[in-house]
């Protein structure tokens, strides 16, 4: 058989060119004698376990010390909670993916949510505060939402890139407006004072991008130049 | 008893330095036999090739100041072949062994960390396997020659020395080159890399090469880099161009007469600049050609050998922890060397394997992994008759691969093409 657009002969059997993806015609459906089995190696990059150790052994310390300091100073916690728990977000969102292979992003996004909400919950009692469950909580929940969907999207979707940053760049718009939203009904401070040009600003970006994936020249134009 | 152990010869230091957690430099070179491999001759083959060939059953080890290789105590094992060739060396793997044994089907395939050998060494080790392997499996009687070795014999120094620090000049050439222009593309997030292998028949390709009246490597890079400017072409305006280079090991075995199997060769970036005209193939040919034959001299290629050595001779450096070494030697490798290249061109020559072995072999063929700068290589090897062009790339879109190997057609050379798509 032979690509009638590069002219080079092909492998009985195959259905595209492997140079130019042109279809083969095969009457016969001959069966395609593959020159590599079908099994992939299990790793196809190394996990980063030393850095992980020695970021664990790090974190350890610094909670350690400020556990002596607080407790020989005060006989109490006070500011050293915060310090502790922000460390504790800090290694769940940064140390903890490395002792894993392939970090899962789905997995790890609403996990980093739980432990900032944890925080932002610790911040709130300690302040003698009550804009957890009407701010903070939403916010933490929608934001979760927002970032797994865009991940899964990333992760599960072939291509269509474009759509998928443009309409995450609009949805950040709407957030910013919810933000502020959520930020009246707490605190009761006036609406549209900043939210509209921030979500007048993500919108603008994501439909461009939406526009960029509907013309084709475009977005070549911006792939070249993008890429990394 | 204590192990054995071997410094990294001048070439194979960069190496380990520029790995990075998912590339490092790989080669394969493989033999593709009559009948299906029975596996466990094979493991048989393997281990009695350890004794003669002590410095590529060793691990990569990690000193104070430099790496290392340590015999290892593990036996290379004969494993499965994966769905695409040259998969990820871990650092825990170069720790195990240096080097794997891979079979599918009729093929025998060897892959090397760079820093045992190049494809010269790689090629000499597979011909000796194979000729193992059909000793014990058909009881063959294959002559000893200067490829096949005796595997009771202890290794000669010769094979085992490092040949850059004999053959340095006394001044280093300099190393700064301009900046070549870059294939990219989308890259496969699993690390599948794609091969393209081009099947010509030699004679053909040789009739095209003395129509040119040049060689065949520099007639294969020359139609690379027409390939490459027409990429460039439909991408940028003239004036934003770079120049195309072609980056092509050569084999020091030959200039200065050596017998190592360990690293032996040097790169040259060769090509043209699109910026200053339009080339027909004709000119690039010619101006590929004599710059290859103009800077492959020993006299030239003895500069660039002391532009290596002579860093490491340096006390201030010697001391220096490998880690930080590694910094400065990534940082050399990203300013030279391959990294100058548009793409790699190596094409195995010489191999000539005794005829009581021939009636058994069907291919040999030679692939090195994409560098870590660019995306696309390429590698060449000629066996039985035929040429196999391998072209591989760890990048999605296919057009360098189109673009060369329609090329060939037009110019009259036949091309088989196999792959191993997904």
């Amino acid at each position: 058989m032979y690509c009638v657009k590069c002219g080079v002969r092909l492998q009985d059997g195959v259905e595209n060119c492997p140079l130019c993806q042109t279809p083969v015609w095969n009457p016969g459906k001959i069966e395609q004698d593959h020159a590599f089995p079908d099994s992939f190696p299990k790793h196809y990059r190394e996990s980063n376990l030393a850095g992980a150790v020695a970021m664990t052994l790090l974190c350890a310390v610094v909670i350690i010390v400020t556990l002596i300091v607080c407790l020989q100073l005060y006989g109490a916690l006070r500011w050293g909670g915060y310090v502790i728990l922000g460390l504790l977000l800090f290694y769940v969102v940064a140390v903890l993916p490395l002792w894993f292979h392939v970090p899962r992003g789905e997995v790890f996004v609403p996990i980093d949510h739980a432990v900032a909400a944890l925080y932002v919950l610790y911040i709130c009692v300690k302040t003698g505060g009550h804009w957890f469950l009407s701010f903070a909580m939403p916010l933490i929940l929608i934001s979760c939402l927002i970032s797994t969907a865009m991940i899964c999207l990333l992760k599960y979707v072939r291509g269509g890139r474009l759509f998928i940053f443009g309409g995450f760049l609009i949805v950040m718009g709407v957030f910013t407006v919810l933000v502020e939203f959520f930020e009246h009904l707490s605190f009761g401070v006036t609406m549209f004072r900043w939210s509209l040009y921030s979500f007048a600003g993500f919108a603008s970006a994501g439909l461009f991008l939406l526009i960029a994936g509907m013309i084709p020249s475009l977005r070549n134009e911006l792939q070249r130049r993008f890429f990394f | 008893m204590q192990k054995k152990w071997y410094r990294l010869d001048t070439a194979a230091l960069i190496f380990p330095a520029t790995a990075r957690r998912d590339w490092c430099n790989v080669f394969r070179v493989s033999a593709t036999l009559k009948e299906p491999v029975d596996t466990e001759v094979l493991q048989h083959a393997v281990d009695d090739l350890r004794h003669r060939f002590p410095s590529y059953f060793v691990t990569l080890r990690k000193g104070i100041f430099w790496y290392y290789l340590e015999e290892s105590a593990r036996r290379v094992l004969v494993q499965n072949d994966y769905a695409y060739p040259l998969t990820f060396m871990s650092s825990r793997e170069l720790k195990q062994n240096c080097m794997r044994v891979l079979v599918y089907k009729n093929r025998i395939a060897v892959e090397f960390f760079h820093s045992l050998t190049d494809g010269h060494g790689g090629s000499v080790f597979l011909s000796n396997l194979v000729a193992r392997y059909l000793e014990l499996k058909h009881g063959l009687l294959i002559p000893r020659n200067e490829l096949i070795k005796d595997l009771l014999q202890d290794p000669p120094g010769e094979e085992l020395e490092d040949s850059f620090l004999k053959n340095a000049a006394e001044v280093a050439s300099g190393r700064k080159e301009e900046a070549s222009y870059r294939l990219h593309g989308i890259r496969e997030q699993d690390g599948f890399k794609h091969l393209t292998t081009g099947i010509v028949e030699t004679q053909a390709l040789l009739d095209a090469v003395h129509r040119c009246g040049v060689s065949a490597t520099a007639f294969l890079a020359a139609v690379m880099a027409e390939s490459i400017i027409g990429i460039q072409n439909a991408e940028r305006q003239r004036k934003r161009q770079r120049p195309v280079k072609i980056t092509i090991p050569v084999d020091l075995r030959r200039l200065y007469g050596s017998k190592t199997l360990r690293n032996f060769s040097l790169v040259l970036n060769i090509g043209a600049d699109p910026r200053y005209g339009d080339y027909s193939l004709e000119e690039l040919c010619r101006t590929i050609y004599h710059q290859l034959r103009a800077f492959a001299t020993p006299q030239n290629m003895a500069g660039m050998i002391a532009a290596n050595v002579q860093p490491q001779e340096l006390t201030i450096l010697r001391l220096a922890p490998v880690s930080l070494k590694n910094l400065v030697m990534d940082g050399v490798y990203r300013r030279s060397g391959e990294s100058g290249g548009s793409i790699n061109i190596s094409n195995i020559t010489g191999l000539s394997l005794p005829a009581e072995m021939l009636p058994y072999i069907e291919r040999m063929e030679f692939i090195i992994g994409p560098q870590r700068s660019y995306p696309n290589n390429c590698s060449v090897m000629s066996f039985g008759g035929k040429t196999y062009i391998n072209m591989i790339r760890n990048i999605r879109e296919s057009e360098l691969e189109r673009r060369f190997f329609s090329r060939l057609v037009e110019l009259g050379i036949a091309v088989d093409i196999e792959s191993n798509r997904r």
